[in-house]
């Protein structure tokens, strides 16, 4: 992605981030790669034989002052109103102001939202249900009219599950990668208010529950917020939980699988998407940019998903003939693999285009307002040398793979008879090996 | 404009600052460079030889040219370094490479990749 630099004044063809991270040196992929394979294989011979995950009941709760501040309907308001005033300032750049690069509307929407959206839920759970402008405004319009905002007209249909989400995840990476003139605000602007007319009237129609459910942003923020170590018990309880606990309670449900294989498609066809060869055969003209930018992302998706399928299936064939539903119960496994992904391929992007989007923010409307006093601070480049965001890159994968890992193992144990369970978790690992070379393939070579 | 320059990095200014603002920088004076020009054809939409990808070292001098059949605008991303770019005439950019990571060289108008350069 290439975002348009802060000086320039007219608007560049695509993309975002100047800057694109170097591969990570060859010795730093292989060291990843024996790693995992060492921690994938001791893991089915060591590691426990009986369940020891119980998402539901782990964790140690918070002292009581700390529930009571965390659930208080002060703070819940506050985050709400955070959340529609943030939400309002970007709008006014994006309706007021003009569409040159200086415009911070393209880097709040790629950068500080749908990259920080990942470190502030991986700290503090599903933050963006908290502050998500659009679950306020239903819940505005649910006081006004006198109604309980989980009161729909319909009730939300248990078959549809996440798939909403993983639609709009896709529709969303789509114009991230692929749409032409993705950084202008104009797209931008056709962009979100179609999103926001659309959830909201989601939202009109099922109740609130939509949102839980049927909001990619939403969903992609909650799936994330699993690996924090602050999360809610079935009790109702604020505890501290380790990220394989809070793992352990993603819900099983119709759409969890396609959401999960966006994002680590997704993610994956935006390493891919830089590799010379993929750019000479975008550029050799055989389809046009855009379906070929289609083309790639949809392929990079289904192939994740289909070998995730193909997995799954295999899994239950060698462990008790087969569940329809055994896909769906190891997604949870996928989620730290595809978050490990997503922070080596966007921590730079974030730690140096967000300097750069917090500076134009100071400048809503490129009036030369100063509103935060930041407009003149220029982007540090010295945050992280280029060997230290490759360790952040290997690290992030080699954790995901782990933590994927024993979680799947616990699943496999919790589920298969005894006897069974190390063979039937094989093929999954498998995958997971498959990802995961594939992931460290990707920042070495593309 | 100072925000270009900022970004553009602290040292040897004077090409990328030339660059950012419009007029293609002189390379008649030259100063040592490290490696060989590299030199890139446009014709018909196609870009000779085809992107790939040129590695320089931290700190190197680089002189890349582009030759192009139409009117356009060559960008070194990250660098924020422009030049234009006239039907038949050939376009000489050079600047040091301070700044590590991977940039794109690109057309503006076309969107066009001409080659990727890697700063180690």
């Amino acid at each position: 992605m290439i975002l348009p630099a802060a000086g320039d004044t007219r608007l560049l063809a695509h993309g975002i981030g100047g800057r694109e991270d170097l591969p990570i040196p060859f010795s730093y992929a292989l060291l990843g790669a024996v790693i995992v394979l060492v921690v994938s294989f001791l893991a089915v011979g060591l590691l426990w034989r009986t369940p020891r995950l119980d998402g539901a009941r782990a964790g140690r709760p918070l002292p009581p002052p700390v529930q009571t501040v965390l659930d208080s309907p002060a703070l819940r308001t506050a985050l709400r109103l955070l959340g529609l005033a943030a939400t309002a300032y970007v709008a006014v750049a994006a309706v007021f102001g003009p569409d040159v690069a200086a415009n911070p509307v393209p880097g709040v929407v790629y950068v500080l939202f749908w990259v920080g959206l990942v470190p502030l839920s991986l700290l503090f759970g599903p933050v963006w249900r908290l502050v998500n402008p659009l679950r306020t405004l239903h819940l505005l319009l649910a006081r006004v009219l006198r109604t309980a905002p989980e009161q729909g007209l319909l009730p939300y249909p248990a078959w549809l599950g996440y798939w909403p989400a993983a639609v709009g995840l896709l529709a969303f990476a789509w114009l991230e990668l692929v749409a032409p003139d993705n950084t202008t605000v104009p797209v931008l602007r056709t962009f979100f208010l179609v999103y926001a007319g659309f959830n909201l009237l989601a939202a009109a129609v099922f109740g609130s529950r939509w949102f839980d459910r049927g909001d990619g942003f939403e969903v992609y923020s909650t799936l994330v917020g699993r690996l924090s170590p602050l999360g809610r018990r079935a009790d109702g309880r604020f505890v501290l939980r380790a990220p394989l606990q809070g793992l352990d309670t993603v819900p099983v449900a119709p759409g969890v699988v396609a959401t999960v294989c966006v994002v680590l498609g997704t993610t994956a066809f935006d390493g891919l998407s830089n590799a010379p060869s993929w750019v000479r055969f975008v550029q050799s003209g055989v389809l046009g940019q855009v379906s070929a930018g289609t083309f790639g992302l949809l392929g990079c998706v289904a192939a994740f998903a289909a070998a995730y399928l193909v997995a799954a299936l295999l899994s239950g064939r060698l462990s008790d003939g087969g569940r329809r539903s055994l896909p769906r119960l190891f997604a949870h496994s996928v989620v730290p693999i595809a978050v490990g992904y997503v922070v080596a391929h966007y921590f730079s992007l974030l730690l140096f285009e967000g300097q750069r989007t917090l500076m134009l923010l100071s400048d809503p409307l490129v009036n030369g307002a100063n509103v935060f006093g930041t407009a003149e601070r220029g982007v540090d480049f010295t945050l992280a040398s280029p060997a230290t965001i490759a360790v952040v890159q290997v690290v992030a994968v080699v954790s995901g793979h782990v933590i994927g890992v024993v979680s799947a193992h616990d699943r496999a144990v919790r589920l298969f008879p005894r006897r069974q369970a190390v063979r039937g978790q094989l093929p999954l690992l498998l995958l997971m090996v498959g990802y995961t070379l594939t992931g460290l393939t990707l920042l070495f070579a593309a | 404009m100072l925000v270009g320059v900022l970004v553009a990095g602290c040292a040897a200014p004077e090409p990328a600052e030339r660059a950012a603002s419009g007029q293609p920088s002189v390379t008649a004076t030259a100063t040592r460079v490290d490696g060989p020009v590299i030199e890139v054809r446009i014709a018909k939409g196609r870009v000779t030889p085809p992107p790939g990808r040129v590695e320089v070292a931290r700190g190197d001098r680089v002189v890349f040219t582009v030759t192009s059949d139409v009117v356009d605008e060559v960008r070194l991303h990250g660098y924020d370094i422009d030049s234009e770019l006239r039907p038949g005439g050939t376009t000489t950019v050079e600047f040091t490479a301070d700044m590590p990571g991977l940039f794109e060289v690109e057309t503006h108008d076309s969107g066009t990749q001409l080659f990727q350069l890697l700063v180690r």
